[in-house]
């Protein structure tokens, strides 16, 4: 047996919750080229495992909550309970259709058995102030190059003016606070401050931290299924709508295509932009599941004389530039979703309308002509999910005030249980263009795109899982870099093995084609090539005693219309240990790279402090390392620090450009967070 | 001055530092490592940083883990039979229980420009299940311009994992933090390496070696090899490796009593000869 206890976790592959949760959201974001929201990814799967689901007394939209889990397998999860009562253990899951050692390994953190008659109990003030969890985080950064951008000129300098006024005006060191407090899943509460490095904490510009943040969340309480207070997400149907949270992409868990995390919902993470801050509720009536929520908060813009030309959604303010756009636009929203669920059937509407005070006007160009101007939105799709035999359909369609439309249809389908397979349809206008829209696309913007996507799981042999995808799409419309409509296709092939327990491995290949413009072309008319890309991916993992190990080796092609071949090449040698006397852990990598053309170039994922996620871009030729410590000093407080560092050996002599300059071949960062549990 | 004057009346050496001024840029540009200082192992082809048997001085430091006996030796590698290319290399290892603990030492070039390398290494078996070691490095040079030596310290971190009874992975990091030696005229880049490596027996007598070194500006290096022990007493090995050109490699491994001789000779198509001769000894294995 396998599954001996969740104690057993220390000798298998993937150690613990937290790293399980990075080994996850690796997985999802090892195609990703976006800067992903880990905060709310990583506090979500934790809030779980502390709260973990009762299989016994479970729904969809709980085992939605575990994004590596398919429809498919969530629904047998449900249809094995329904049909053969309740699991007696946590062995049975070997008994379900469709789950593999590693789903079961994922997600024993997250699950429990526990009565079927178990009840929501009513919360009484004293409950949530003896059984309440507190914690507090405090995390420091600092680079220890110093950049461009902190470097003074003096006075007397006739340059000193022009550089200076550029500059940031605040500190290199980046600051944030959180503190979070919940009474099991109930009751939930959130308070974030942030400042970026370079923004100034006490001074001319600005006193205090840069960004605040304050939630509420607040479940099954009478009537109410959810209410949320103060900074929130609203995620419903496929995305079309409203998913302001990452969604589900191309990734190698390839029937997971339709994004999770439905509903309202606190927010508690650092990016200034993805959030709505007000309050809203979704109230259970019947089969009908009613939401409703209000927004109304400052957003920044380039904005002059009421006309502003982007949203600046970094949330950066550390030079004069950057601050002139702080908070110039008031941003007004409100919206709801209502969703009617039936037996196998579910159909809900959603609908979303945008008040901004100052005029959003695009500079016009071909790539941006369809894009939103204007001062107000309107958006509302249906959206629907099926369950017929073994056959899952899913599918959203929207209208924006303009007339556009999008809309996205998909089914997955498990003939067997070793084999399943999706195929996702969809096609967004190039007018479609929908502030708060996140639904599965080539790129980061719903808009402008056609495509066709199918996928397949295969587990033909105990210890090996096959997954591949295929996905065309064509953009019938230029985009930002390409001068006229093009098309492009991708393409997955990966193997899993798990060859024991303490030992699992994965080859992964991929493909792309894509046109792009003719770099260095003159030409009047856009001359379109197509650009290929291959990569292979091999990645090890195995642990012994307290120690485990990670190998990862990828190698790309890159090739430009008819151009020659180029080359890049990481690879990566992680050792973990994990000390058995005191409550120490440590992390270490070495890693080479060798991309010296940009296209060729690397994201590799790396451990961090808790909370936070980094997938570094590498390209040029060098190395990196880093360390990074976790010491739980007691039952309160708990340390992790990271050092890490970039040498570049391809002879440049600064790093980065504008402000960001750094003189040199290396970067150093050094980060440290302090967890405070009461 | 008047030393430099001397030494280019003398015509030796006038001769010497012609051949290598020749010799040195393809050398440079054809081996896959900017120094000679590391010694080459004496597993076929270089590739050692998977192999369990023997530890080789400023090669995989994980390796001196799996020491069950002390043991000393020497190494000699006459690079393309050009004495003032050669590399000559001292090495000993003692085995305790907690941890295995070694020196090392190697030298290459001659009178007018070395290099020299100090090693301190701490290495551990983990229960037969994988070794680690880490190697702490003393790199001087002479350089004649000053007619002084200049030197750093550098790390080396090894690691050895059986992923099953006939089937390891070796890793090997050299110089990982890219140290290198600023003098006022030049700066001197040490080398840094990182290697990756597979072994595999097919039995107790036939084992395959896999490895790819990369030093971090120069080209890969592809390695792969055999060792078969034909009787007791001796083996033979036959392997390659390639980085702009392929070099085919032979080598014998001979023991008697606490001794070991091994031979090592690889063809480059363009500088010819490489030979690496060691002798070891192990204490306590007498029969």
């Amino acid at each position: 047996m396998v599954i001996s206890s969740y104690k057993l976790r220390a000798q298998d592959a993937v150690s613990t919750t937290e790293q399980l949760i990075a080994d996850i959201f690796e997985q999802y974001t090892a195609e990703s080229e976006d800067a992903i929201d880990y905060d709310t990814f990583y506090e979500d799967l934790i809030s779980l495992s502390e709260n973990p689901v009762n299989l016994n007394r479970t729904t969809q939209d709980e085992l939605d909550k575990m994004p590596f889990l398919s429809d498919d397998q969530i629904e047998n999860i449900l249809s094995y309970v329904y049909r053969f009562g309740p699991i007696q253990t946590i062995f049975e899951l070997q008994l379900i259709d469709g789950l593999d050692m590693t789903d079961i390994r994922r997600m024993l953190p997250f699950v429990r058995v526990g009565e079927a008659s178990e009840t929501q109990k009513k919360i009484y003030g004293q409950d949530l102030l003896h059984y309440g969890k507190n914690e507090l985080f405090f995390r420091l950064d600092n680079g220890l190059e110093t950049k461009e951008g902190y470097c003074f000129l003096p006075e007397e300098d006739p340059k000193a003016s022009d550089v200076n006024s550029g500059n940031y005006l605040g500190n290199q060191l980046y600051n944030s606070i959180k503190y979070r407090f919940h009474y099991k899943d109930r009751v939930q509460i959130g308070f974030t401050a942030e400042k970026d490095a370079g923004e100034q904490f006490w001074g001319t510009q600005h006193k205090g931290y840069d960004f605040y943040s304050a939630s509420v969340q607040l479940n099954d309480f009478g009537k109410f299924k959810t209410i949320v207070l103060g900074d929130f997400r609203a995620n419903f149907g496929l995305g079309l709508v409203l998913h302001p949270e990452f969604g589900m992409g191309k990734s190698s868990y390839v029937l997971n295509v339709t994004p999770r995390n439905s509903g309202l919902k606190k927010y508690s993470s650092t990016d200034e932009y993805n959030f709505f801050r007000g309050a809203g509720a979704t109230v259970q009536l019947g089969k009908v599941e009613v939401s409703a929520f209000y927004s109304n908060k400052m957003i920044d813009g380039d904005t002059v004389n009421g006309i502003f030309s982007s949203i600046y959604k970094t949330g950066l303010h550390r030079a004069p530039s950057e601050i002139a756009k702080k908070h110039t636009v008031n941003q007004q929203i409100v919206g709801g979703d209502a969703t009617l669920t039936v037996s196998n059937f579910q159909i809900g509407f959603t609908a979303v309308h945008t008040e901004l005070d100052n005029t959003l006007q695009p500079d016009k160009s071909v790539y941006n002509y369809f894009y939103f101007s204007g001062k107000r939105q309107t958006t509302a799709g249906i959206h629907y999910r099926m369950r017929w035999q073994k056959l899952n359909l899913f599918g959203e369609t929207a209208l924006t005030d303009n007339g556009s439309m999008a809309t996205i249809n998909g089914f997955t389908f498990t003939p067997v249980s070793r084999v399943s397979l999706v195929a996702l349809y969809r096609y967004y206008s190039p007018e479609y263009d929908t502030l708060y829209a996140t639904a599965f696309s080539e790129t980061s913007r719903i808009n402008n795109e056609t495509g066709l996507y199918l996928g397949a799981e295969v587990r033909p042999f105990r210890k090996w899982k096959f997954a591949a995808y295929a996905d065309s799409y064509r953009f019938p419309w230029p985009k930002y870099g390409i001068d006229a409509p093009s098309l492009g296709s991708d393409y997955l092939l990966q193997a899993d093995f798990a060859a024991q327990r303490n030992m699992t491995m994965y080859w992964r290949l991929k493909y792309e084609e894509k046109q792009a413009n003719l770099s260095g072309s003159t030409a009047t008319m856009p001359e379109l090539v197509t650009n290929r890309k291959a990569s292979l991916r091999y990645n090890l993992t195995y642990s012994f005693g307290n120690f485990s190990f990670k190998n990862a080796m990828e190698g790309n092609l890159f090739r430009e219309a008819e151009n020659d071949w180029t080359y890049g090449v990481i690879a990566s040698q992680d050792v973990t240990y994990k000390f058995p006397k005191i409550p120490l852990q440590m992390d270490f990598r070495m890693q080479f790279f060798d991309a010296l053309n940009y296209e060729n170039r690397f994201y590799s994922y790396e451990k961090d402090v808790l909370y936070a996620f980094s997938i570094p871009m590498y390209y040029g030729q060098g190395s990196r390392y880093y360390l990074n410590v976790q010491y739980d000093l007691n039952a309160h407080f708990s340390f992790w620090f990271k050092i890490a560092q970039t040498v570049y050996a391809d002879d440049r002599e600064w790093l980065s450009s504008g402000n960001e300059t750094i003189q040199g071949n290396r970067k150093t960062d050094v980060r440290l967070m302090v967890k405070w549990a009461f | 001055m008047d030393s430099w004057f001397c030494l280019l009346k003398n015509s030796d050496t006038m001769k010497k530092i012609t051949a290598l001024l020749f010799i040195l840029p393809f050398f440079s540009l054809l081996s896959a490592q900017i120094s000679s200082i590391i010694p080459t192992s004496k597993s076929i082809a270089g590739t050692s940083v998977s192999d369990k048997n023997d530890w080789t001085a400023f090669n995989n430091p994980a390796m001196l883990g799996y020491l069950e006996k002390p043991e000393i030796g020497i190494q000699f590698e006459n690079r393309y039979l050009i004495s003032e290319l050669s590399t000559k290399s001292f090495q000993a290892g003692y085995s305790k229980n907690l941890v295995n603990a070694g020196v090392s030492f190697s030298y290459s070039g001659y009178s007018l420009y070395h290099e020299m390398l100090f090693g301190l290494i701490l290495a551990r078996n983990f229960a037969d299940k994988f070794a680690m070691g880490v190697q702490f490095n003393y790199y001087t040079a002479f350089f004649a311009a000053s007619n002084s030596y200049r030197g750093a310290l550098l790390p080396q971190i090894g690691l050895s994992v059986k992923l099953t009874p006939s089937f390891s992975l070796g890793f090997n990091t050299f110089n990982p933090f890219q140290t290198n030696i600023n003098t006022e005229y030049v700066v001197k880049r040490i080398p840094s390496v990182f290697s990756l490596g597979t072994e595999y027996f097919f039995s107790p007598e036939l084992v395959w070696r896999t490895q790819i070194d990369k030093e971090v500006s120069s080209n890969y290096r592809f390695a792969t090899g055999f060792e078969y022990q034909m009787i007791e007493n001796l083996s033979v090995k036959l392997g390659a490796y390639g980085s702009d050109y392929l070099v085919p490699c032979l080598g014998f491994g001979f023991n008697s009593g606490s001794f070991l001789f091994d031979l090592n000779c690889e063809l480059h198509p363009l500088l010819g000869l490489n030979t690496v001769a060691a002798i070891k000894y192990r204490f306590g294995t007498r029969k």
